[in-house]
């Protein structure tokens, strides 16, 4: 006799293991969602968690309805204070992290546990809606197998009191089911969404705006957040060539440039022409529809157009990452006729201000009659006069443009492509400012491009009849470093406003061991969103045609299944070990007595006892062989109604005496 | 489940059951004979899948995907693990402990398990009355499943039922033996009723006269069982550390107490039932007695052994052997 002899009746209340994991669960679930629910709900959690631990402790009772109901009723009110609302998913999710807080008081019985480990699977679910990178993923397979331990736990017996013991096999179910998911990964079929429900806000984005004052962009340029990963299907061209165009900006009233209010929908007259370049980018959250490419870009999804200003919009905006696919022709004659009625939106200028502006492209305009080397020329101007390229302008005043051409001549690419447009419109050249993204990061391990926010761009582009819209970029005349060798090393001086806070990785790319360890690890990033988290319809669909020639969902359907089937057949080979198993030793002996006996001309019937059996067979049995036979029964029968374990030794002497 | 059925259905599977489960004494249980059907728990699980895979579907997240995939996966594996907590496991009957009628004797039984720890594996009649016990890899274990005596002689034990939820308890596996398990009954003692033998003849005197002539015919010292008399522990044997002994004395043949069944009046049952008290009483003293039923003397004699042929015997009386 041990311990495991005594025997308990399946209680209702919950093993000490399960309610171990269960907290370690809910701590291990509500971390990844301490960033977007009320800081108030970590305080009702310690609340909870302390209170559940001392009930379990015997030291105080439970809860009693009323206190529970003011209690929900309480934070459901606190999340409308602090959501605005009740709808939405921020307030969805903090009640769904409240109610998952809550449930611990209420937690008595097993079936209370399941709740709490159903939902702490759901707030898995939703921690995905706001974060799911690479980190998060893997994050995310401590709470699940954390669950799947209480879960565990709630069906063991009070004997089992490892709760290590409980994790590792919790882990070893979870490793199980790994090949299983990944098929199924794979081959089911990604549905588009049923209905729109809300999507998480994005905190704090940041990004291109539908307006730009020169300091805006600076204010960019101090952020070292992805805006987007471009790979190239063929090789990445040079740095200078990378203008990534996201919006244009045509109007101006005297202190910013904003988008134009009449933008046409209609795609703009274009050739292509020389070579193309192809690749797919995948872009972070922007909250806004416009898309990045060089230009001019196309794309064939359904959903991404290209507007009359040469931009990429997509339908919605762009809310969680996206991935896209596009054609850039970059010696495209574009538009070259324009109305008049265009012409004079890219003429546009406010009715006064900035006259030394003004004056000064009339002198331009007589000196350079040609429109091509009116521009050659301002750029030279920018070139060779006392221009400085830097992200601490000055403040400037009423006449903006004025200021920054004439006295302070410090600026960011915004102020140089602001003033630039104003010259031109001001000598009477359409023209309009571009803005957009510059360069990026080639990350040779992975062979993409990173483009991060202060990668932001402004340049400027000016039309001429038949040879269309051409662009320039001031900015490069002030400093080429920056459109050659990128922003970081232009304004190597004041590295500290943009390389991100002491930490960031960002800040060693001198210690090449440790660009090295950064680029890897943006590769891998990269190949994340790309091959699981861009793992959608499009992408589904390509794969499926790659492999099954085409996308017939029978087809997949039947492979799916048969693969599966397969699978768990392997899974459950594995599981059983079938070519180790040993028969029971007691049932070999009275099998071997029944073939004996079956030689012999009597045959046991199935479910015959073999007391029942003797007494049948008893009188048709040989005189001699009846003893033998006899004691053989008797003994087998004492052995099973004995207190231990048979013993083999004596049945196996009186089977043999049978059979002499 | 089983017990919503209606009678008639329920008749019908216990037919059936018994078909396909014929009473043994001994089985390892196997494909044949276990069942398997996703629990409430497993319909609440597979219900929060497709709450999380329409999250998936609405919002076109990956990893949503693959965690629903994941569990799911894992519920369907666990079919198998739960149905493996059970198969292999050998159940066989490890007799039982004989009560009197109206009270609690208890069927033993003994789970082997070979190569594999089983965990959580639940034993008893019922559904609702089940005790949990792990069996772990290579070892046996006991169960003592209680039942109620209700008639003398054999009690044939209902069909037990052995079941597992684990890992996850979203599946049950469970089955349902024929251990062909039989509990000795022995018929209720009648305990108000003593006065009838007492007055049996010069009993009451050699009662006494027993006694004190027992003790004095010392004969030597046994070991002690449980069931013998405090009384006649030898304690000074005690003291010097040699164990408990019992002091035996020779039976004094002329003068001891008969308890026959055929002097008695009354219905078979009311007279076992007043022997039993009896044989019970008696055997609370040193007294050494023999039981007498039609055609079968059990005795003399005295202590634990002899007070259970005497109730085996009480119990049998005109029953048949199983």
């Amino acid at each position: 006799m041990n311990a495991a002899q005594v025997t308990r009746k399946v209680a209702e209340d919950i093993p000490r293991i399960s309610l171990v994991w269960l907290l370690v669960a809910q701590v291990l679930v509500i971390i990844p969602h301490v960033l977007h629910v009320p800081l108030w709900l970590l305080g009702l959690w310690l609340g909870c968690a302390a209170w559940r631990v001392q009930v379990f402790r015997m030291r105080v009772p439970f809860p009693n309805s009323w206190v529970k109901a003011a209690l929900m009723l309480s934070s459901g009110f606190a999340v409308y204070l602090s959501r605005g609302s009740l709808v939405g998913l921020d307030a969805a999710v903090a009640l769904l992290i409240t109610a998952f807080i809550l449930k611990l008081l209420e937690m008595r019985t097993r079936r209370d546990a399941l709740v709490l480990i159903f939902l702490g699977f759901f707030s898995v679910v939703t921690s995905y809606l706001f974060a799911d990178g690479l980190l998060a993923a893997l994050y995310s397979i401590l709470p699940v197998i954390a669950l799947l331990a209480a879960l565990l736990g709630l069906q063991q017996s009070s004997f089992a009191a490892q709760p290590l013991l409980t994790l590792k096999l919790a882990s070893r179910l979870f490793a199980q089911a790994i090949p299983l998911m990944v098929l199924l990964f794979v081959l089911f079929p990604r549905l588009e969404p049923l209905w729109s429900l809300p999507q998480p806000k994005e905190q704090g984005t940041v990004g291109l705006s539908s307006s730009m004052t020169p300091g805006d962009l600076a204010d960019l340029g101090q952020s070292s957040a992805l805006a987007f990963r471009a790979r190239f299907d063929g090789a990445i061209p040079a740095q200078s060539q990378l203008y990534w165009r996201a919006l244009t900006l045509p109007y101006f009233d005297g202190r910013s440039w904003s988008i134009s209010q009449q933008l046409g929908t209609q795609e703009p007259q274009w050739q292509a022409q020389g070579e193309a370049l192809s690749y797919s980018i995948i872009m972070q959250p922007s909250t806004q529809p416009w898309l990045f490419a060089l230009d001019v870009g196309s794309s064939e999804q359904a959903d991404i157009r290209l507007m009359s200003d040469f931009r990429l919009q997509r339908s919605t905006p762009v809310n969680r990452a996206y991935q896209y696919q596009a054609t850039s022709w970059p010696n495209a004659l574009r538009q070259p006729q324009l109305s008049q009625m265009q012409q004079h939106e890219f003429l546009q200028l406010p009715r006064a201000g900035n006259p030394q502006t003004r004056d000064w492209a009339q002198t331009l305009r007589k000196q350079y009659p040609d429109d091509n080397a009116l521009v050659a020329g301002l750029l030279q101007h920018f070139n060779q006069q006392p221009y400085y390229y830097t992200l601490k302008s000055p403040l400037l005043g009423k006449d903006s443009v004025d200021e920054f051409l004439f006295s302070s001549r410090r600026g960011f690419c915004a102020h140089y492509a602001g003033a630039m447009v104003f010259t031109l419109r001001a000598a009477g050249i359409p023209s309009r400012v571009v803005a957009g993204y510059q360069g990026g990061e080639t990350n040779q391990a992975g062979q993409f491009v990173q483009v991060r926010q202060f990668d932001a761009h402004a340049w400027v582009e000016y039309w001429q009849l038949g040879q269309g819209w051409r662009s320039v970029d001031p900015t490069f005349q002030v400093a080429p470093e920056r459109i050659e060798r990128g922003v970081q090393d232009a304004l190597k001086d004041e590295a500290d406003l943009f390389q991100g806070d002491f930490l960031s990785p960002l800040r060693y790319q001198h210690i090449a061991w440790i660009n090295q360890l950064r680029m890897s690890w943006e590769s891998l990033n990269h190949s994340w969103q790309t091959q699981i988290l861009g793992y959608q319809r499009e992408r589904q669909q390509a794969w499926l045609k790659q492999w099954f020639g085409q996308v017939d969902w029978q087809t997949i359907g039947l492979f799916l299944v048969l693969s599966a089937a397969l699978i768990i057949a392997l899974l459950v080979l594995w599981m059983f070990k079938p070519w180790q198993r040993q028969s029971d030793p007691l049932q070999r002996i009275v099998n071997e007595f029944q073939r004996v006996l079956q030689r012999r001309g009597f045959t046991r019937q199935t479910g015959e006892g073999l007391r029942s059996f003797w007494q049948r067979i008893r009188a048709d049995l040989p005189e001699g062989q009846q003893p033998a036979v006899a004691r053989f029964i008797e003994l087998y029968e004492q052995q099973q109604y004995a207190q231990q374990s048979p013993d083999l030794v004596v049945l196996r002497r009186a089977l043999a005496e049978i059979k002499k | 489940m089983l017990e919503k059925l209606s009678s008639k259905p329920r008749q019908w599977f216990a037919t059936w059951l018994a078909r396909r489960l014929p009473p043994v004494q001994r089985i390892r249980l196997q494909q044949r004979h276990i069942f398997i059907v996703p629990t409430l728990t497993g319909a609440a699980y597979a219900g929060s899948l497709v709450l999380m895979l329409l999250v998936a579907i609405n919002y076109q997240n990956s990893l949503a995907y693959a965690l629903t995939f994941l569990l799911a996966s894992l519920g369907l594996l666990t079919m198998f693990h739960t149905w493996r907590n059970l198969a292999g496991l050998t159940l066989s009957a490890a007799g039982s402990t004989p009560c009197f009628v109206g009270e609690k004797g208890s069927y033993r039984l003994r789970l082997n398990s070979q190569k594999r720890d089983y965990q959580a594996i639940a034993v008893g009649w019922n559904r609702t009355q089940l005790q949990l016990l792990d069996v772990p890899r290579d070892t046996e274990q006991y169960a003592e499943l209680t039942a109620q005596g209700l008639r003398r002689g054999w009690q044939q034990a209902p069909r037990l039922r052995i079941e597992t939820r684990f890992p996850l308890g979203l599946f049950v596996a469970w089955s349902q033996i024929d251990l062909a398990q039989t509990l000795l009954v022995y018929p209720q003692p009648l305990h108000d009723v003593v006065l009838v033998t007492a007055g049996q003849g010069d009993n009451d005197e050699s009662e006494q006269a027993n006694m004190s002539a027992g003790v004095d015919d010392y004969q030597g010292l046994i070991a002690w069982q449980p069931g013998d008399s405090l009384r006649r522990i030898h304690w000074k044997a005690w003291s010097k550390g040699q164990g408990l002994l019992v002091k035996q004395f020779t039976e004094q043949q002329g003068s001891q107490l008969i308890l026959d069944f055929d002097q008695l009046p009354g219905a078979v049952e009311w007279r076992l039932s007043v022997l039993c008290a009896q044989v019970l009483k008696v055997s609370q003293t040193d007294q050494s007695y023999s039981l007498v039923l039609t055609g079968q003397t059990i005795g003399p004699g005295f202590g634990t052994e002899h007070l259970k042929h005497c109730l085996r015997a009480l119990a049998l009386y005109g029953v048949s052997t199983p």
